[in-house]
């Protein structure tokens, strides 16, 4: 777009091919240069594209420049996310470019593992062919004992897909923490990769879930998009229900406040599901069509089926009973199938899934729920009925010349799910949804941008649980037969291997962009398993936490002066896609992450050749066989890489991107937004409203030995039991949870002092009257001692007292983000609540994810007790 | 005639405090100095509890209390609506700031340098200076170091001397080259507006035009520029909560 | 009884141009007194006013103006009573009074120059502010009133006034030889020590008296004002201010005037020129200053009770209950106890000087407390957007400060009384 300025040019060339050293001892020389005639000319000024380094949905930014000094980054006009926009952390993330608290060099460690590090500086060049060595050790024994592990990751094709793939490593991610648990309900139940979102624009009744409105994302996006077009509806008349135990997420724009008790989500869904039923809303049309309702389930629990077909393409087809012949008849055949009743098909008595549904919710009364959410059964039917009632099930609206049908209800729910019962909650909540027809309508219930069926749908169909040994991540294990890959448990593995018939251990792990030790929860067993690692690679642009105690190398990764991408720009209704370019050289000797990977894959010696990680980014790009693909030769330059990519999208090149900072593809056809309209509806999907796998699973499971801790949950309808933490003893009396600040991004910006200045330091949110009466006052020192019910383990931290009216009596809230302590300006914020809060048996959903929820005691610091 | 006025929808806020990192970004405010500060309020009882947000710039009153009492008329009010602080007239006095109501000013209690202390991000560390040339801060806005308006008076940014006033200037540095202040244009949701209220067809006359507002502590005929539309005036039993970090 | 004779004597009367070992010590502890204001203030000047107490309004929850306002408005009201009652000895000629006329006209300069230092050091940018706060003065401003007007046109006035009524003194001083001879020759300069220049003299002097009153008035009304014209200020609101003002005003500085009075009269051994009449006088109309000004507490008592606005009623709470309560009713009783005190010795019409003094201090004590609570409460509890309850005390910094302008003040009266007669001189028939 703008002309680079001088300076920033010749600084360009300079650091072109020269190592580092080399070319900083250049431009510094040049800047010299620069600088003396720099009084002669007037300061050069420009403007260049880039993207936001903190947050999770990429919004475009301009960086303003001063002879090629950024001084301010603003939003990106006609951005779909932010259009012009930025939010206070998309604007402070200035001064930590700046920072000379990040890691300038290469660092290898001089002291003991466990303990705060010392560090040497060293040269790339050093610091790689450590990791490579240790990379080319393991992997000669076993390729899978390296492990990957990333918390965000900016270049999925190209970091994880790619890199992992040259090198053989295995994987690990942070969506255990994040919000998998919801994902995996959905990918069982609707088979998208999504948690809940509703069509916002259109919708008309929402149940914010669980959605921190005012400060984070809901479902995948980072903040921004959905606040702005939750005004958009709100301006044409929605009622929000702001189903959480804080006020403070929806705050003003909670129409009504549901201040239910944590993790008794479940609970509500199935008494709202009760209720729906007993007032007759149900979509009917919706139900037999396009969800297993109507199929024919037997005593035994396993649905009716046929096999049709032969050989390779025989498959199983579910029976329904059709009203239309008076018989059972294939699904697939089926006029006029029933969705309630008993029905006998060759001597044999089933029941319709939906009837079996039916019996199941029976006793899920609001009244039952009442109680068991701490709110009252007046308000539960209250919901069911104005949620059945503007679902306005039957209507259909059009558009785009397209008739769709119109059910302006839905939830928004993400991180919530991370609960003990959380993916049997997502699925309940999903059926309230179901219910009244609103998946995939007009305003109604959404999970992703598009209806592209998951994998996981079809594996779920069928879950394998195997004997021992099981690898690390107690993938197919008798454990968890769904298994979303969870970091807390590998650190219980990495304890105890034996007790989870665990052989293998990984050996050498690379952090890209996490900070497990802090941002996860039950610090201490990530302070015992990282111990474990033979070697560690710490991949970050400042000394995370986790790099502080046990980086054996820490490699200093650029933050926003790098190429990065391609991201997807879309904010549901517009397709778009940006890169993130650098706005002016690494600062001190730091590189991207691109940069980095092609540096180790040469020192390991995985550049080239087939499956070489050259060619795994062909693949990964879809390059392969383009006149664009990368020649299999000397390591690319990052930028010719993704010039080449854009190429490949039918762009004139990379320069699209600096020139426009965006590409634009258009609008969003309702034929792909909408599953009622998709070709074939829902993506083919049959709604699983029944989960016959989860009961086979269970049944495999307690055939291998699983104890009932694990199998529990492994039930084909979701299935009330109280909490396993509701066992603590009564002096736990509160349920503490955890929560974003708009001000901050998980743990890695109390670092940036502008936005801790906004955001002020740790707190626990109490209700006034529960501190009167624990004599506590605004600004008090408190100790919150939390207890694991399972192991009877405590967990003590200290923190200061904020009061309001804005949360139930019997819960506590802490923000996370805090506890950072290898920042000068991070350290004495106050601790993280992953001290106290716990992982495994009891505090983990059945699907191998995280819960946020424990029981903890508070009482004021210097107190008694 | 032009007249600059402010217009905050509290419809729409959703007090993320993006309009106050941008003020502070783009006019240079060292640690604790917040031109705009966005209020998080609760009232009421649990469960019965309201929250609500509210932005506060300076009012750049018509009628400013701060402008009458000025000893030097270093604190002036323009043709166009701005109130502004002559940076290299004021003495200091901090009678402006006694005589605000909205409690809008920072007076330079430290030396400019100094005062970037808290931050702990040491913009002078010899490894910037390449970069930097090491200024303070490190994305340092030149366009302060310019004088402003007709009337050519050092009047925008911050810290440029101790023992000197300053606050709010609806960002006359970039209103002059036709920008919106840093804070609107940031703003998320296009809850600030800003425009000329003198022109029929500015974006805030249309926005403004036959729309319930009302401005803050209107009873004491200060007549702010900012005028706020939906929600109510904060009452006495607002309770702030999620301070920021204000001590120096 | 003193006699023509020992006042033409080679020996300067009142102990003029010797020193004392008392007054060395007193002279000395004067200066470590100065000197630590002086540090004080090169600290404040070096790191600048984050050195003070003293933060901003609003977010930061502080007070922006201290106790060097405070002190400002202190110290003006001290000056004004030794000018009123100068004036007021020449305009009705109380001959009882004459013995302290010139040490209320010194406390009127000395206080007001205390008042000038105390607003300087109070600047942001104390040498901007001396060119600039008359190159670009605002006769709008109020704050104009207090530092143009008062401290510069009154403390000029007051001056000359000084020097006007000193001259004949001077004069007959610079007839006979001593020391310090040429110095009044120079102060006498042009004076005929003959009948009509002295009937000029007193003409000058009686117009000059009647111009100064009403320029008084105006001068500490507008510090009033200073404070009274802020809307934005709730408890700063409102016309009680000014009179208020005035009255306090005088309250304190006549306490002064007793003390010096008294001091004089017995380190000098003045008692036949102070004589307890003097006293008398001064008790008088100290008490009915203090009777009024009483008035006006209740007054402001009765009205904080029913306050108008809620923020107006969290002011008041603080000072009648809250944080400032143990100040305000140490203050009122400062006020009251010594106005009931005089109202005894009037009735019973036994002065004693001993007992005037420590109410001539407790007074004074009583002022600066109810000048720092005008001063203070109604920032820091005075917001009228939901900020927190403010802070603010005294660094020590400022404190330093305080006793440098005490000492300053003793300093120049210890000083004066070395050069200069601080009794007039009996006239020769
Ligand atoms: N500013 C900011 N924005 C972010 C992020 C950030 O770090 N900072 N992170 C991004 C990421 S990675 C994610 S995953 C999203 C998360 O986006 P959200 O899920 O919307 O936000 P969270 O704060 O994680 O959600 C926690 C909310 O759930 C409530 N809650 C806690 N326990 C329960 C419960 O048992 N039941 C119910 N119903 N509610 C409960 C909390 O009170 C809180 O309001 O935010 C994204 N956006
Ligand atoms: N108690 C509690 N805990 C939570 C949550 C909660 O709501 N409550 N939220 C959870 C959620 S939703 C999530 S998604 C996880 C996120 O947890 P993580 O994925 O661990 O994310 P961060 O905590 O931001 O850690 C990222 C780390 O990567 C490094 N880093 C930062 N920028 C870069 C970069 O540009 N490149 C590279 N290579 N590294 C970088 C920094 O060292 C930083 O510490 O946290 C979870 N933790
Ligand atoms: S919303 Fe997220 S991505 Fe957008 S600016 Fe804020 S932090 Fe960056
Ligand atoms: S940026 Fe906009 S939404 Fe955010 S606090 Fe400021 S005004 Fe409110
Ligand atoms: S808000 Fe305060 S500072 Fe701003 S113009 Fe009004 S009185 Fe002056
Ligand atoms: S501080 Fe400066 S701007 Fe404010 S009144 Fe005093 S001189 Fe005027
Ligand atoms: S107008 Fe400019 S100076 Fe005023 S608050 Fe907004 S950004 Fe800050
Ligand atoms: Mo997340």
């Amino acid at each position: 777009m703008v002309p680079v300025s001088r300076r920033a040019f010749l600084k360009g060339t300079a650091v072109v091919g020269g190592t580092l050293a080399a070319s900083r001892f250049l431009f510094e020389t040049l800047d010299a240069v620069a600088g003396a005639d720099a009084l002669a000319l007037a300061p050069f000024e420009d403007r260049v594209f880039t993207t936001c380094w903190i947050g999770k949905q990429d919004c475009g930014m301009t960086a303003r420049r001063i002879d090629g000094r950024v001084v301010k980054f603003e939003g990106m006009a006609g951005h779909p996310r932010n259009d012009g926009t930025l939010c206070p952390k998309g604007q402070a993330q200035i001064i930590s470019i700046y920072d000379p608290n990040r890691v300038k060099t290469p660092l290898i460690r001089t002291n003991a593992k466990g303990v705060s590090g010392e560090w040497r500086q060293a040269s790339w060049d050093e610091a790689l062919q450590v990791v490579a060595d240790e990379v080319n050790r393991v992997r000669a024994e076993d390729p899978s004992l390296v492990l990957w592990q990333k918390g965000r990751s900016k270049s999925e094709a190209i970091y994880d897909n790619a890199f992992t793939k040259a090198i053989g490593s295995s994987k690990l991610g942070h969506g255990a923490y994040c919000s998998d648990t919801g994902y995996r309900a959905l990918e069982y139940t609707l088979g998208l990769h999504g948690v809940l979102n509703p069509e916002l624009v259109h919708n008309r009744y929402l149940l914010a879930w669980g959605w921190n409105l005012t400060n984070a994302g809901g479902n995948k996006y980072c903040w921004i998009v959905w606040p702005r077009q939750m005004l958009e509806a709100r301006e044409k008349g929605l009622k929000i229900v702001h189903i959480d135990p804080r006020l403070r997420a929806a705050g003003p724009f909670a129409d009504q406040w549901v201040p239910l008790r944590p993790s008794t989500d479940l609970a509500l869904a199935l008494s709202l599901c009760h209720e729906l039923i007993a007032q007759g809303y149900l979509d009917r049309p919706y139900l037999t069509k396009y969800t297993n309702a109507p199929y024919l389930v037997g005593k035994d629990g396993l649905i009716l089926k046929q096999t049709v077909g032969e050989g390779d393409d025989a498959e199983e087809v579910a029976l329904v009973w059709d009203l239309a012949t008076g018989t059972g008849r294939l699904a697939t055949e089926a006029t006029e199938p029933a969705l309630e009743g008993e029905y006998t098909v060759n001597g044999q008595t089933y029941k319709t899934a939906f009837e079996l549904f039916k019996t199941h919710v029976e006793d899920y009364t609001p009244e039952w729920a009442a109680d068991i959410c701490g709110i009252e059964a007046t308000v539960i039917s209250q919901i069911a009925s104005e949620f059945g009632e503007n679902a306005q099930i039957g209507a259909t609206t059009v558009i785009d010349g397209i008739e769709v049908p119109y059910r302006p209800v839905g939830i928004m729910a993400y991180h919530m799910a991370q609960q003990e019962l959380g993916f049997q909650a997502l699925r309940a909540m999903t059926m309230v949804t179901m219910l009244v027809g609103a998946v995939g309508a007009v305003g109604g219930q959404l999970a992703d941008t598009t209806w592209k069926i998951h994998k996981n749908y079809a594996a779920f169909e069928e879950l394998t649980v195997n004997d021992p040994p099981y690898d690390f991540t107690l993938k197919g294990s008798r454990y968890f037969p769904i298994n979303t890959g969870f970091p807390g448990m590998v650190a219980k593995v990495m304890q105890d291997p034996a007790r989870y018939g665990v052989e293998k251990l990984p050996k050498v792990a690379i952090l890209h962009h996490v900070n497990p030790v802090l941002a996860f929860t039950s610090q201490p067993d990530f302070l015992e398993s990282y111990k474990k690692f033979e070697h560690v690679t710490v991949i970050s642009p400042w000394m995370s936490e986790t790099a502080d105690l046990f980086a054996d190398v820490v490699l200093p990764a650029s933050t926003i002066e790098k190429f990065e991408g391609p991201l997807s720009a879309s904010d549901g209704y517009i397709d778009a896609q940006v890169l993130r370019l650098p706005p002016m050289d690494p600062l001190f000797e730091s590189r991207g992450e691109v940069d980095i990977y092609l540096d180790l894959a040469e020192h390991i010696g995985v550049l080239n050749g087939a499956d070489g990680y050259i060619d795994q980014i062909n693949v990964a790009l879809g390059l392969v066989d383009t006149p664009f693909a990368l020649p299999d030769g000397p390591r690319p330059e990052v930028r010719d890489i993704f010039d080449r990519w854009a190429k490949s999208q039918g762009l004139s090149g990379i320069d699209h991107f600096e020139q426009n900072g965006i590409w634009v593809k258009g609008l969003i056809p309702p034929t792909s937004t909408y599953g009622y309209v998709t070709d074939p509806p829902f993506g083919g999907a049959v709604h699983r409203l029944y989960g016959e796998s989860l009961l086979k699973a269970q049944r495999l499971m307690q055939e291998k030995g699983a104890e009932e801790i694990y199998y529990q949950d492994y039930l084909p309808f979701p299935t009330w039991r109280s909490p396993t933490m509701d066992s603590s003893p009564p002096e736990y009396e509160f349920y503490l949870i955890s929560y974003k600040l708009v001000e901050h991004k998980q743990s890695r910006t109390t670092l940036i002092p502008l936005l801790t200045e906004l955001s002020g330091k740790q707190r626990i949110e109490i209700n006034t009257a529960t501190a009167r009466r624990l004599g506590i006052s605004d600004g008090d020192e408190v100790v919150v001692d939390s207890h694991n019910a399972i192991t009877g383990e405590t967990r003590s931290l200290t923190t200061v007292a904020a009061l309001t009216e804005g949360i139930r009596p019997d819960v506590v809230g802490m923000p996370h983000h805090f506890g950072s302590w290898s920042h000068p300006a991070s350290r004495d914020l106050g601790p993280t609540p992953n001290e106290v809060f716990f992982t495994g048996e009891g505090y983990m959903g059945q699907t191998a994810d995280a819960s946020f929820q424990v029981k903890v005691k508070i009482s004021k610091a210097g107190g008694d007790s | 005639m032009t007249r600059y006025v402010m217009a905050v929808d509290l419809n729409r806020c959703q007090g993320c405090r993006a309009c106050v990192e941008a003020c502070k970004i783009e006019n240079n405010t060292p640690s604790a100095v917040f031109w705009m500060h966005v209020f998080r309020l609760e009232e009421g009882e649990y469960p019965d509890t309201k929250m609500s947000f509210l932005p506060r710039p300076c009012q750049h009153c018509n009628n400013a209390p701060c402008v009458k009492v000025c000893p030097v008329g270093a604190r002036y009010k323009r043709e166009d609506g701005l109130v502004l602080t002559d940076f290299d007239r004021c003495i200091g006095c901090r009678y402006c700031e006694v005589a605000c109501p909205y409690g809008v000013n920072f007076f330079n209690w430290r030396n400019p340098d100094e005062a970037w202390d808290e931050y702990q991000v040491p913009f002078d560390d010899p490894d910037l200076m390449p970069v930097t040339g090491g200024v303070i801060p490190s994305y340092k806005n030149p366009d302060h170091d310019r004088l402003h308006g007709p009337e050519q008076r050092l009047t925008s940014g911050s810290a440029h001397f101790k023992g000197v006033m300053e606050k709010c200037t609806f960002c006359v540095h970039r209103v002059e080259q036709g920008l919106l202040p840093a804070c609107v244009d940031t703003c998320p949701v296009g809850a600030l507006k800003f425009g000329d209220i003198e022109d029929e067809g500015s974006p805030i006359s249309t926005f403004l035009r036959n729309k319930e507002s009302f401005q803050l502590l209107e009873e004491l005929g200060t007549d702010p520029s900012v005028v706020y539309v939906g929600g109510t005036p904060p009452t006495s039993h607002a309770r702030e909560i999620e301070r920021p970090l204000t001590g120096v | 009884m003193a006699t023509t004779q020992d006042m033409v004597s080679d020996r300067l009367p009142q102990g003029v141009g010797r020193w004392s070992r008392g007054w060395l010590l007193f002279m000395a502890l004067a200066a470590i007194g100065v000197a630590i204001g002086v540090i004080g203030w090169a600290i404040e000047h070096d790191q600048g006013m984050a050195a003070t107490g003293m933060r901003d309004l609003g977010t930061m929850g502080g007070a922006t103006w201290g106790v060097y306002i405070s002190m400002v408005v202190y110290f003006v009201g001290v000056s004004f009573a030794g000018i009123t009652v100068a004036a007021l000895i020449r305009l009705f000629n109380l001959e009882h009074l004459k013995g302290v006329a010139r040490m209320a006209e010194l406390l009127t300069v000395v206080a007001l120059l205390l008042g000038a230092l105390a607003i300087v050091v109070d600047l942001g940018q104390p040498l901007r502010g001396l060119v600039n706060l008359f190159r670009y003065a605002r006769p709008q401003s109020p704050f104009f009133g207090t530092f143009s007007l008062v401290v510069s046109g009154y403390l000029f006035s007051s001056l000359v006034y000084l020097y006007l009524t000193s001259r004949p003194d001077a004069a007959r001083l610079a007839e006979s030889p001593s020391r310090l001879q040429p110095l009044y020759r120079l102060w006498a300069a042009g004076y005929e020590p003959t009948v009509d220049q002295r009937a000029r003299d007193r003409k000058a002097t009686f117009w000059l008296a009647l111009a100064i009153l009403p320029l008084l008035i105006v001068a500490h009304s507008s510090l009033g004002f200073v404070f009274g014209l802020q809307v934005g200020r709730p408890g700063w609101f409102g016309t009680l201010q000014a009179p208020a003002f005035v009255v306090l005003a005088g309250v304190s500085g006549i306490g002064h005037l007793i003390v010096l009075a008294a001091l004089v009269r017995r380190v000098l051994r003045q008692e036949h020129r102070i004589g307890i009449e003097a006293f008398t006088w001064l008790g008088r109309f100290l008490m009915l200053l203090l009777f009024v000004y009483l008035y006006f507490v209740v007054v402001e008592i009765f009205t904080s009770i029913y306050q108008p606005t809620t923020t107006e009623q969290r002011i008041s709470d603080a000072l009648l209950t809250g944080r400032y309560a143990w100040i305000f009713w140490g203050s009122v009783a400062a006020l009251v106890l010594p106005a009931f005190g005089l109202a005894w010795m009037a009735v019973t019409r036994k002065w004693r000087i001993g007992w005037m003094v420590i109410m001539g201090l407790i007074v004074n004590l009583g002022a600066i407390g109810k000048r720092y609570l005008v001063v203070v409460p109604s920032e820091t509890h005075g917001q009228l957007l939901p900020y927190p309850i403010g802070t603010y005390a005294p660094s020590l910094v400022e404190y330093a400060v305080l006793i440098g302008l005490f000492s300053l003040g003793a300093l120049l009266i210890g000083g004066f009384m070395k050069l200069f007669p601080i009794v007039e001189m009996e006239e020769t028939p």
